[in-house]
């Protein structure tokens, strides 16, 4: 008799624990992806997540799609077991199978949209300028061309004398300093995971620039296109890395606010340089790269003042929006700070990149909106000004020698 | 009538007490597991009431499909709200049709005005049954 109640009390006992257990079970929350069509329980436990941006709403695009995962699983270690990337799918080890596809990232080059291609060969993920340049000074090549990037990449149809590097691995080399190199100074390519410090915390891949950290330097649920300097800053102006001890070097002076923060002191710079975001500026294929493989991030930066402002002699280059296929269009949607329309004169650089958020105004002024910042510039031409710069002499550098705000 | 509860009778009875109650939750258990209901897949027919409520020459928007509905001279005609892009519901903008995810365009008839999208907003079969009722087929 002992025996049975024992057993009974042993039986009440499991019986009590998976009845907490069943309890314990969320109902399952599902979501109906009209891109996959397939069924998914993510929001089971994740309906706290904010929609990451407007051009990827949770009801079409799910959460599969771009994580991985197993969406039917209600257990938490068996849905996370195969995301992508953890919690970065944007990550360049697995960005084509999360954000890749014929209609999402890799899509036409012919449109300009194969971003995957782009960035995986640009400057900012090959590093490939650095790499040479100090494998050429420790005479491991007899050249400043880019043989090697962070990683072998590709291009069978590059437009530059590049089709293709080589993994830059740091064991096949003989010179130490090379090692050096190797360990100390590889932080800032969009595969490498951060120095240490609030100043330098971000995420790899896509999200390196596109997801900024919270000001707690958290994770947030965020694609966007407006990128503050801020975000740019998590490897710009922060230091030097040094050839004489192959180490990074955090600027030494006290340094907040915009104009501090923005460039060292070495650095010569006007006020517009500071007071917009990088991103007014630079462009996208200097950013995220043209498609083909460069050597050096001289090779793909080429927006200079005159690109806005012009020369005395030229106004600069622009053209009328004709229809609505215009890519300006589709620029100014995803990051809404300007409203344009057909008819619309806007600038464009030599590499006729529009540079969708100015506009010609009707007294030949321009106006620029901030793309972070969202706020209004006006600004004039060169042209018809006091200016005395020499034709030839036309490069932005120049431009500093009168403009350079002191400090 | 009055019989004394001894030991093992009181151990027999709790035995049987604690498998009730051992049973009645795994019961319990076993009822909440599958007292889940999957949602419903959207209906492929949707029934939009009396024809009569969509007066000739005017176009109604159907949330529900979505789909834009446009009663025309002897005829209903039923336009895709779904963008053949990607899938996202396109918005009425002045006569055309405009994607909010990734600026696709359409004309009012549903044809591309811009892309990425390259294939137009899709015609939808719908049927004016015989009790006057209008009937939608989304696919």
């Amino acid at each position: 008799m002992g025996k049975r109640l024992t057993a009974s009390i042993i039986f009440l006992l499991g019986m009590i624990v998976m009845f907490w257990l069943e309890g314990r079970r969320p109902d399952p929350v599902e979501l109906l992806p009209s891109i996959s069509g397939e069924p998914e329980y993510c929001l089971t436990c994740h309906q706290d997540l904010p929609e990451i941006s407007p051009s990827h709403p949770v009801d079409i695009f799910g959460c599969v799609v771009c994580h991985g995962g197993e969406g039917l699983a209600l257990d938490p270690d068996l849905a996370h077991s195969t995301m992508r990337g953890e919690k970065n799918p944007s990550d360049l080890l697995v960005v084509e199978a999360s954000c890749g596809g014929s209609t999402c990232h890799s899509g036409s080059p012919t449109e300009d949209r194969d971003h995957i291609q782009r960035v995986t060969t640009s400057i900012q993920s090959t590093y490939a300028g650095a790499i040479a340049s100090v494998r050429y000074s420790f005479g491991a090549q007899n050249d400043l061309i880019a043989h090697m990037g962070i990683n072998a990449v590709q291009d069978n149809n590059s437009a530059t004398d590049i089709s293709f590097l080589t993994a830059f691995n740091p064991t096949q080399e003989t010179q130490s300093s090379l090692l050096s190199f190797a360990e100390n100074c590889l932080y800032c390519h969009i595969s490498a995971e951060p120095l240490p410090g609030e100043d330098y915390a971000r995420l790899t891949g896509c999200a390196a620039c596109h997801s900024p950290l919270s000001p707690d330097g958290e994770t947030t649920h965020t694609l966007t296109t407006a990128i503050s300097y801020t975000q740019c800053n998590t490897c710009h102006n922060r230091g030097n890395y040094s050839l004489r001890d192959m180490q990074y070097h955090p600027r030494e002076d006290q340094y907040s606010g915009r104009l501090h923060e923005y460039y060292q002191p070495i650095a010569q710079f006007v006020r517009c340089e500071y007071t917009l975001d990088c991103i007014d500026c630079h462009t996208r294929s200097e950013v995220m790269g043209d498609g083909d493989i460069h050597n050096n991030q001289d090779e793909i930066q080429y927006v200079q003042c005159r690109t806005c402002h012009g020369t005395k002699t030229e106004l600069p280059r622009s053209y009328t929006i004709q229809n609505e296929n215009d890519p300006a269009f589709r620029f100014a949607l995803l990051n809404p700070v300007i409203d344009l329309s057909v008819g619309d004169t806007i600038l464009i650089t030599e590499h006729d990149e529009p540079l969708w958020n100015t506009r010609m105004l009707a007294d030949g002024t321009y106006e620029l909106f901030g793309k972070a910042t969202r706020q209004r510039f006006v600004f004039q031409p060169v042209a018809g000004t006091n200016c005395g710069q020499n034709p030839d002499e036309q490069e932005s550098h120049y431009c500093h020698q009168c403009h350079a705000v002191e400090r | 009538m009055n019989k004394k509860l001894n030991r093992r009778g009181f151990v027999k009875l709790l035995t049987k007490g604690i498998l009730t109650i051992s049973g009645g939750l795994g019961l319990g258990g076993i009822i909440r597991f599958f007292a889940y209901y999957k949602n419903e897949y959207p209906a492929n027919e949707i029934n939009l009431g009396p024809a009569d409520q969509y007066p000739l020459g005017s176009k109604t928007i159907l949330n529900q499909v979505p789909a834009i509905l446009h009663h025309t001279e002897g005829s209903y005609k039923a336009l895709s709200l779904t963008c053949t892009h990607l899938g996202c519901t396109v918005e009425d903008s002045e006569g055309a049709f405009h994607c909010p995810c990734h600026g696709s365009g359409f004309n009012a008839d549903g044809s591309v005005l811009n892309g990425p999208a390259t294939q137009p907003l899709q015609t939808l079969k719908i049927e004016l049954i015989s009790d006057g009722t209008l009937v939608l087929y989304k696919q």
